[in-house]
């Protein structure tokens, strides 16, 4: 497979080909997402193009095919439909996303009555809360700029933390609200909405960088906070009490009043998602996973934040993977070419590197078979008693993205890393030393006291999350090269794939 | 300047955390309390027979175990304090007392748990969910949140009274103790203080770190003793400036900094008086415990709180200390890997340079600062364009009549 990239840049030479039926397959796929960019450039064609030449961001967006083809590399039959399923799901939605953007932007089109309908997020607050204000609509803030930008394309992040070092905030701060920060001190955002919920998710960078944003949107801002200390019932009166203070503001600002029963339709929504998601993870406990890699965190943390209930069309897109998946497992399917270990991701993946599980199965046979990302919240809502929603929304945010390992004390990361690799009956641990992240290197010696009393496979891979400069993605590979090479002694499953160098690739 | 007759004596109780008077308090019978930020009321951990310890490390050398643990990339003071913990130095705590308000103090705190660092079958390890922002019920959060966390606990554990009577009581020595740094800190507003920044230094840090009934008598005479000093007629500094930024338990920083040129006139720093050395006053027909936990909300200075009118808080009381005080300039400065710190040492030294037109200088230190020449000549150099400035302004003054 290796044989296929071009020098330096991993660009493809050719489509791979996976035999007749998942060729067309995947190259229709290929087309129908240059269909849905075509399509939200030309419901807003002035403006798309003038927000392609105001934010440097957006041009990376131009590259989202080779993003998902990254992703669905060595894949076939269930696995590659699966995989594509989700990520057009979220191409149609970020697509969706861009052109509302672009549209109540102020800097592209002055004075706009679509912005003063628009309530900025941190993108971070999971959006089942704003579904009960069916009139208005929510742009998480850093999404688009940053955070997805990011994963399409490597090259986009350094810039905007170029700027955010020389202005004085040090380098070893977590790259993710640094960059966030680099493009506010850019003028890099959209210029929207009537007001902006801030919050102190994920971690104290994030928290800090909301003083760069609340500078420079000069909007109403409320600061939305959601206890540390999860574990505990004495922080869940406070919790939801800030989910009300938060319902609120927005009413203040808006002059719209909450809608329960749309509320109560989206989590109901999120509740039937939440079953199927479920299925999927109970199929990857057994001996015949059908979904393994990055897609499994990527469509999971996507629809768990941006979508909330909101969007019906992830449930017709998950109805459909589940009827796949099913098949497929029925079948005994195997997920992919060879799957030598089974292995749990822990701690925050690389954003400049999403497609890394990919190459694990494809170098190592090495199938990522659950991560710490997808096991976020997995409460389900009460739909009828308002109170009791609010107490099982309060406590699905105190769980959220980043947020429900790394806060609330060491046992929500190591203890519960231990409960999945025996529940998934896992040899391997892939620990990004994510080398930013305070709370997670706050515990490194006890990862490794603890994986050596487990006797697991336990493997290193150090990166900076959205820097790509300090530790490349071919840096990423060779971590676990050496592993398997010297410790495992294993022979790569394609030794094309081993060394290879994607430095300037997107 | 005479030298202040204590100054010896409360310089030799900052060597060891378990000092003279700490392990003079054990003796009798005290409750050992440690903890290690201003979100934790200092002065419900002395009540009835307990007495706060705020956690140091003095004297740290290798951080090679800490380092094992807690990687690189953590600041200095929480790796100090675990490395501290692993030595045994912190053996005669009978709890500690931490908040989850620093990711990195939180996982230093955690390996008391994780290592069972303390040799104590009663020992206790408790954290307290901390508020962001002040309103009601965040303010209510919080009582619930100490009262759970700290004043049940102590008396659960060690059958401590906490009563409202005996939390007047704690308050009430706690108020002296403020009182008399007040007045010591005032000589500092003087056009030439008799107080040095080092000295005031070392007394605020002996107050944080030992049992107050035990401090309090050298404390008392050390503000008489102030009342008549003279300082010297030839000021030795050449500016004046506040020094506001991260966790600074380090008086060598503040004396590299004296010995730089600048005399610090106002400590705005955690572990610093400003907050932390201001009487509580308590409304007897109010609530007590919520008199104090809002005391701690609303004079807190930490860059945690984010909501915009405690950010502009910030700033403004910066303003208003380099006005009160007659400072030249502020100079911010970061425990290295302080994420708090590092951005908003960034965005406030530029704030305050722009919007409130005050000298700034920005600088981040590791853990012991005392050997740092790098920062000697950051000081020099802030120290120097303060003389400039000072010139400059005096020539504009002159030609503009």
């Amino acid at each position: 497979m290796g044989k296929l990239y071009k020098e330096h840049t991993a660009l493809l030479k050719h489509r791979e080909w996976r035999g007749f039926k998942d060729t067309m397959y995947d190259y229709y796929r290929w087309l129908v997402t240059w269909k849905d960019m075509i399509v939200m450039v030309l419901k807003a064609p002035v403006s798309t193009v003038k927000g392609l030449w105001k934010y440097r961001w957006m041009a990376s967006y131009l590259t989202t095919p080779s993003f998902i083809d990254r992703h669905t590399m060595g894949l076939r039959g269930a696995h590659l439909r699966i995989v594509h399923l989700h990520f057009n799901m979220i191409v149609k939605h970020a697509t969706g996303l861009i052109n509302t953007s672009f549209k109540a932007d102020e800097k592209i089109n002055p004075n706009n009555k679509l912005s003063k309908k628009i309530v900025l997020t941190d993108e971070i607050i999971p959006n089942e809360v704003f579904s009960g204000f069916p009139n208005l609509k929510v742009i998480p803030l850093q999404t688009l700029p940053i955070f997805l930008s990011s994963m399409v394309d490597q090259q986009i992040t350094p810039p905007y933390l170029e700027v955010t070092e020389s202005f004085g905030v040090p380098a070893d701060v977590c790259p993710l609200p640094s960059a966030e920060a680099g493009v506010a001190i850019e003028d890099d955002y959209p210029q929207m909405g009537c007001c902006m919920i801030a919050t102190n998710m994920p971690c104290d960078g994030s928290i800090m960088n909301s003083t760069f944003l609340d500078r420079r949107l000069n909007l109403p801002v409320h600061c939305f906070n959601v206890p540390l200390r999860y574990n505990g019932e004495d922080v869940q009166e406070y919790a939801v009490d800030e989910i009300k203070e938060l319902i609120k503001f927005v009413e203040e600002q808006t002059g719209e009043k909450f809608d329960w029963d749309v509320f109560f339709g989206a989590l109901r929504n999120t509740n039937k998602q939440l079953e199927y998601e479920i299925e999927k993870w109970d199929i990857n406990k057994t001996p015949y996973p059908q979904m393994t890699g990055a897609a499994f965190w990527l469509y999971r943390i996507y629809y768990f934040n941006l979508s909330g209930g909101v969007d019906e069309r992830f449930l017709k897109v998950d109805k459909k993977v589940n009827k796949l998946m099913l098949k497929a497992y029925e079948k005994k399917a195997p997920v992919s070419k060879e799957m030598r270990h089974r292995a749990v991701v822990w701690s925050c993946p690389a954003n400049y590197y999403t497609s890394f599980a990919n190459w694990l199965e494809n170098c190592w046979g090495m199938n990522v078979v659950m991560d710490m990302e997808t096991m976020i919240s997995y409460l389900k809502f009460n739909t009828e008693d308002k109170e009791q929603a609010l107490a099982d929304l309060a406590k699905t945010y105190q769980r959220s993205i980043m947020r429900k390992h790394t806060k609330g004390g060491y046992k929500n990361v190591v203890d519960e890393l231990w409960r999945i690799v025996e529940e998934y009956n896992a040899d391997t641990v892939i620990m990004y030393d994510q080398i930013s992240c305070k709370g997670m290197d706050g515990l490194a010696g006890i990862f490794d006291d603890q994986a050596r009393e487990r006797n697991v496979n336990f493997i290193w891979v150090k990166q900076d999350l959205m820097d790509p400069r300090t530790i490349s993605r071919r840096d990423m590979r060779e971590q676990v090269n050496k592993y398997m090479q010297t410790v495992l002694q294993e022979e790569p499953l394609d030794p094309s794939l081993v060394d290879f160098e994607d430095d300037l690739a997107w | 300047m005479r030298d202040l007759k204590h100054l010896y004596e409360f310089e030799n109780l900052l060597q060891d955390a378990n000092n003279e008077l700490v392990r003079k308090a054990k003796a009798d019978g005290g409750i050992a309390l440690g903890y290690t930020c201003y979100h934790i009321p200092e002065v419900l951990l002395n009540c009835g027979n307990c007495f706060s310890v705020r956690l140091r490390a003095p004297r740290t050398g290798s951080m090679d175990i800490a380092t094992y643990y807690m990687s690189n990339f953590l600041c200095g003071y929480s790796k100090a304090i675990l490395e501290r913990a692993i030595e045994g130095g912190y053996n005669f705590l009978n709890a500690l007392l931490a908040s989850e308000t620093c990711s990195e103090m939180n996982r230093a705190a955690e390996h008391f748990e994780l290592l069972d660092l303390v040799p104590n079958d009663k020992f206790f390890l408790t954290f307290l969910d901390a508020p962001f922002k002040i309103e009601n019920h965040t303010v209510k959060h919080y009582v619930k949140q100490t009262r759970l966390k700290i004043l049940d606990m102590l008396t659960n554990v060690y059958g401590v009274d906490t009563s409202d009577a005996a939390l007047l009581k704690a308050v009430e020595e706690h108020n002296e103790v403020c009182r008399l740094m007040t007045e010591i800190g005032n000589y500092r507003k003087e056009d030439n203080p008799r107080i040095t920044g080092y000295e005031y230094h070392i007394l605020n840090l002996v107050t944080y770190c030992c049992p107050k009934a035990l401090i309090l008598p050298a404390l008392r005479e050390t503000a008489e003793e102030l009342k008549t000093r003279e300082p010297d007629e030839k000021k030795k500094y050449r500016a004046k400036i506040v020094v506001v930024g991260s966790e600074m338990d380090d008086p060598d920083f503040t004396s590299l900094i004296e010995d730089s040129g600048a005399l610090v006139v106002a400590d705005r720093f955690c572990f610093g008086a400003l907050p932390g050395r201001q009487e509580i006053v308590i409304n007897p027909d109010e609530d007590v415990l919520t008199q104090i936990c809002l005391h701690y909300l609303k004079t807190s200075q930490c860059p945690r709180f984010m909501s915009h009118a405690k950010v502009q808080e910030r700033r403004d009381y910066v303003k208003q200390l380099v006005d009160e005080y007659h400072a030249d300039g502020v100079m911010y400065e970061q425990l290295k890997f302080c994420e708090y710190w590092g951005y908003e040492r960034a965005l406030a030294s530029y704030v305050m340079s722009t919007d409130y037109g005050v000298p700034t200088a920005a600088v981040d230190r590791q853990y012991t600062a005392s050997a740092s020449g790098q920062l000697r000549t950051r000081v020099q150099a802030f120290v120097e364009s303060l003389e400039i400035k000072k010139i400059q302004k005096e020539r504009q003054a002159k030609e503009n009549g």
